[in-house]
């Protein structure tokens, strides 16, 4: 059952600059809220200690979606749906696309923020895995300054960060390189049913191709399968220079297999976990071995 | 969809209508009990405990009584009367009484001027608990109990944790398994699934200064809350009121009178002021009465001639804290399963145990569905060993209309090989069958199910359902009647059965049910009664008015009455059908010197059954029959099941109002699909670990599949216009049709449910090193 809320406390900043002051002025006690649509789950299951919230959905700055010369820019607070309608998306990162299609339901994705989803860190995060093959950095802000992180350096360990308690996420920017040498990708989610449900297993894989046939860029991302989103370098590293073959392919699939560590949980088992994830993985490379 | 064979006459049944509430609640208007603002409400809360089993030493209400806004506090030290709904197991009390027996079990309630205030007052109450060992797996319920303070309730078998036990044998099945061309064998288990209705447990209770309690509850059955009410406020039966407001969805998870329904009662008597309770989601699942878990061991003998000769069941069965109907639950996992089929020889032992688990319950299909799953995969099992069709296997062994069955249920119409031969025909079964390419399999299974109980649960010579009737100088019709609409449409299907006997259109009908002041008693929405009993009371009813308003068009025109009827509003002479007149100036000439038209039509049902122990159990004025084709796809990578389309032949007697009958197969569907797939409690000592919607996984509408109802209408001769039971029936084969449909796709057998992709996939990768290895030794040799 969930606490009273009297027992919560909830601040309103009225811009980017008036939240950060108050987040550092709070000592790192106020965690932020966006889209609210983890900490409702919580808040109504009980599982959340009363304390002290920041609202930022309000922030228009950090909200839309934006280009520069070299950059993809999404606001922390573009929402899935955003995502989902923006034609630049759709051409430039359908990986991405896919991802937030897959999120919840319409009313989720309506909420639900891409900044959340990365703040939030469950390693089952349904976007995390496509930002990873994109590349994807993550600008961060305080009082103290702007920094820009890789986000495959984001995560030091189940939910945890390089997030500072002061900081709030501004921005994922995404080179406009790595978008346009994706190549062919496939994403991937398994749940318990079709819509609204958690993932089991989610995934991003992208293959790009030189003239010469031989791989120039590869990117295996996973969620589900260790305590962060992760990207599989050693079978990204193995398969870099090489042509798609049948040896090459198992051999592949044997390195994810050595990568991984899947757990049991509530939704699922460490094998089923395991053994979808390199089913779908040599599926993929098998397809675009023949196309 | 068939023709009824009686030939459609004019009128309403048959027809495809919007429920009489269908308007009001797509926009909103329909006023549930949480809609319900009575000045000067307060807040009702409920503490639980967090221990499965536990000695409560002491409760301190003091602090949170102190608390500014809290009105009353009740606690069991205060009131210890026993309720229950079946008569012979009440071991429930409003709130524990010494000791609390699960998670979530009614420690004390509050009630406060807000939710805000209620919520700190329990966080004020101080329980003191010595903890017990708790009994959460039902073997352990089995065995003696060392310390009988530790059993889970006095009454029970011996010293185990046994409520009831069931044993019934017919014919001798020892000898049919021994003289059997060929016997099979299973251990079945399944697990524990709820109801997942929409709208959230909601009461409100006034206690007015006249001494009146009126209480508005989401219940499927007032008349048994009334019951319950008397016993634990010790008010007269007539002191209290009971109402249903609109309910939004039930399934058998409200048939129960429940303990927070009798906190909000005490509550109220002693703030003097209103008091509404509604439960969070969590709260909804611990309160739980969803269906039984069971572990059942089935043995399935076919003789030589390809009859069913021998059935034995034994259920292990799972009953949670309280008996709730669990008595009825232990005898229908066994009287329920050896129909459809005419089996000459069945057993079946049956034990429900208590444990320190959220109580189960009454559930669609209630007690039916897990050894019909059993079975019915069993059946499939036999077939294929033998070579032989699985849906003609089955058409060879129906049980025939007008017969008894070996346990002397009377069976009356029954239209299962039709549905079977429809089912066979529109799926394309014989083209499909062990045909479709690898990862697509085709299943069939079968069901039946009783059409409301025969035997009712509190003894007495009072009808099982009375409707009254009344037409006053407007013209308009007004029913009462006692039934329960929790969204299945008996509202619908009064207003039609009275309709189509007075030649009238649905407009003029008006329908007031479920307020035990001003409707007669109706034993509630439950064991798929309410059309067969309500809608027989109901066209008895309207019978007499007919009679009333046919002799008053005979005395207007001097005509006898015998030639006139009732139809488009008017009262027509049909050997001279222009003499006639319409409805409204007959109605005014019956009124004449007299007022309004009062009438009164009542259902009993008529005896029947054995004399032998339990011989009550299951005995049904009629039976549904059921035969379903299921088509599914299965990922061989994931092992995700897509279940493609299922063709849902259902024998419904006669379909009063077709989309209604098709919206309950289509839900039946879903429910099934559900246990079948995902759904199911997550435990971790006693701990309910996902008691809500996001982690308990019923199926969303992108898993629903394809549905193509056949109603079959084999029209029941004692049925209102033929018709029978539609809510439950069409449950019970989706699970085991989609089952043998699996098979069929990759070849794996299903013992245990929900049956989730992971076991889907390991069957798979199983039976590829099965193959390997014979492949293996082919090689070698």
């Amino acid at each position: 059952m969930r606490a009273p809320l009297s027992q919560f406390g909830v601040e309103s900043p009225s811009s980017l600059e008036d939240a950060l002051a108050r987040m550092e002025a709070s000592g790192g006690r106020l965690t932020p809220m966006a889209g609210g649509t983890d900490l409702y789950v919580y808040l109504n299951a009980g599982s959340i200690e009363p304390g002290r919230w920041i609202d930022i959905w309000g922030l228009d700055e950090l909200r839309g979606i934006a280009e520069d010369k070299t950059h993809y820019l999404l606001g922390a607070l573009t929402t899935y749906s955003q995502i989902r309608k923006s034609p630049v998306m759709q051409q430039a990162l359908p990986l991405l696309v896919e991802a937030a299609a897959t999120v919840g339901a319409v009313a989720i994705q309506n909420r639900g923020t891409l900044g959340g989803n990365i703040a939030n860190g469950s390693p089952a995060g349904d976007s995390l895995p496509s930002l990873l093959v994109y590349d994807a950095e993550i600008d961060v802000r305080s009082v103290r300054g702007s920094r820009s992180v890789p986000f495959h350096q984001f995560y030091t360990g189940y939910r945890a960060s390089v997030l500072a308690k002061d900081e709030l996420i501004e921005r994922i920017r995404i080179p406009k390189a790595a978008a346009a040498r994706a190549g062919a990708s496939r994403f991937i989610k398994v749940g318990t049913r079709a819509a609204q449900a958690i993932s089991k297993v989610v995934g991003a894989f992208a293959l790009h191709r030189g003239e010469d046939g031989k791989i120039d860029r590869c990117r295996v991302a996973l969620g589900s399968v260790a305590p962060v989103p992760c990207r599989m370098t050693q079978v990204e590293d193995h398969l870099t220079g090489q042509t798609l073959d049948g040896e090459l392919i198992a051999s592949a699939v044997e390195l994810l297999d050595e990568g991984i560590k899947p757990i049991d949980d509530i939704r699922s088992t460490a094998r089923y976990r395991r053994f979808v994830s390199l089913r779908v993985f040599e599926r993929f490379l098998q397809e675009s071995r023949e196309s | 969809m068939s023709e009824p064979k009686s030939g459609a006459a004019k009128g309403v049944i048959g027809q495809r209508l919007p429920l009489v509430d269908a308007r009001k609640k797509t926009t909103g208007e329909a006023v549930y009990t949480d809609d319900i603002r009575l000045p000067n409400t307060l807040v009702g809360k409920i503490l639980r405990s967090p221990h499965a089993h536990a000695r409560i030493k002491g409760i301190d209400t003091s602090r949170a009584l102190a608390l500014p806004g809290v009105a009353a506090v009740v606690t069991g030290a205060e009131n210890r009367a026993n309720f229950g709904v079946l008569p012979i197991s009440k071991d429930e009390t409003a709130l524990a009484v010494d000791k609390v027996i699960f998670v979530g079990d009614q420690v004390a309630a509050v009630a406060a001027e807000d939710e805000e205030i209620a919520l700190e007052a329990l966080g004020l109450i101080q329980v003191d608990y010595e903890v017990y060992p708790a009994f959460l797996q039902p073997e352990d319920s089995l065995k003696d109990v060392a310390d009988p303070a530790h059993k889970i309730h006095a009454r029970t078998v011996g010293e185990t944790n046994v409520h009831k036990q069931v044993d019934q044998h017919f014919g001798d099945v020892d000898a049919a398994l021994k003289d059997a061309r060929i016997v099979r064998r299973g251990h079945f288990e399944f697990g524990s699934v709820t109801h997942a209705f929409t709208e959230p447990h909601c009461v409100i209770a006034r206690y007015d200064t006249d001494g009146k309690l009126t209480l508005w509850s989401a219940t499927q059955v007032p008349h048994y809350v009334h019951r319950a009410l008397v016993e634990v406020t010790g008010l007269p039966m007539h002191a209290i009121r009971v109402i249903k407001p609109m309910v939004g969805g039930a399934f058998g998870g409200k048939s129960d009178p429940f303990p927070h329904e009798m906190a909000a009662a005490l509550l109220s008597m002693k703030s003097g002021r209103p008091v509404k309770i509604l439960f969070d989601r969590e709260e909804v699942f611990l309160s739980h009465h969803g269906r039984h878990p069971t572990k059942t061991d089935i043995a399935v003998a076919l003789d030589r001639d390809g009859k069913i000769s021998g059935l034995d069941l034994k259920v292990l069965i799972d009953g949670g804290a309280w008996g709730s109907f669990g008595v009825v639950t232990t005898y229908y996992n066994g009287v329920l399963s050896a129909g459809p089929y005419d089996v000459s020889n069945f057993r079946y032992s049956g034990k429900r145990v208590y444990t320190n688990k959220p109580p189960c319950g009454a559930m669609r299909g209630h007690g039916a569905v897990n050894s019909r799953f059993a079975f019915e995969v069993l059946l499939d099992e036999i077939a294929e060993e033998l070579g032989e069709d699985p849906c003609e296997l089955r058409l060879k062994n129906f049980l025939p209309e007008y017969t008894t069955t070996i346990n002397e249920f009377r069976i009356t119409s029954n239209g299962i090989a039709e549905g079977m031969l429809r089912a066979m025909e529109r799926s394309g079964w014989k083209e499909k069958y062990r045909q479709l390419p690898p990862g697509r399999g085709i299943g069939a299974a079968c069901g039946f199910y009783i059409s409301g109980s025969a035997l009712p649960i509190h003894w007495s010579k009072l009808p099982q359902s009375t409707v009254h009737l009344k037409i006053d100088m407007d013209g308009g019709v007004t029913v009462h009647a006692g039934t329960a609409d929790i969204g299945q449409g008996s509202d619908t299907m009064l207003a039609q059965c009275v309709a189509q006997v007075l030649g009238l259109p649905m407009s003029r009908l008006r329908v007031y049910t479920a307020d035990s002041d001003m409707d007669p008693v109706d034993l509630g929405s439950y064991s798929s009664r309410v059309t067969f009993m309500a809608g027989n009371a109901a066209r008895r009813a309207a019978e007499q008015i007919r009679t009333e308003l046919i002799e008053a068009a005979s005395r207007l025109t001097g005509y006898p009455a015998e030639g006139f009827v009732l139809e488009d509003e008017l009262v027509v002479y049909t050997p001279l059908p222009r003499i006639r007149m319409s409805y409204m100036e007959a109605l005014t000439e019956a009124l004449a010197d007299r007022g309004a038209l009062i009438a009164r039509g009542s259902y009993q049902s008529p005896p029947m059954g054995g004399k032998f122990k339990g011989a009550a159990a299951g005995l049904s004025p009629t039976y549904s029959f059921q035969s379903y084709i299921s088509e599914v796809t299965v990922d061989e990578e994931t092992g995700f099941v897509k279940v493609e389309k299922v063709w849902a032949a259902h024998d419904c007697g006669r379909a009063l109002n077709p989309i209604a009958v098709e919206g309950q197969v289509e839900g039946s569907i879903h429910m099934g699909l559900g246990q079948l797939l995902s759904e199911q409690f997550r435990y971790h000592d006693g701990n309910v670990l996902n008691p809500n919607l996001l982690d308990y996984k019923t199926l969303s509408a992108k898993e629903m599949p394809e549905v193509e109802c056949i109603l079959i209408e084999s029209g029941d001769p004692e049925g209102p216009f033929g018709a029978k039971e539609c809510g439950e029936g069409p449950l019970l084969p989706i699970l085991p049709s989609v089952a043998n449909a699996i098979h069929d796709a990759v070849g794996v057998r299903i013992r245990r449910l929900p049956v989730t992709p992971e076991d889907i996939l390991q069957g798979i990768q199983k039976n590829r090193m099965e193959r390997s290895d014979v492949a293996a030794k082919i090689r070698v040799a």
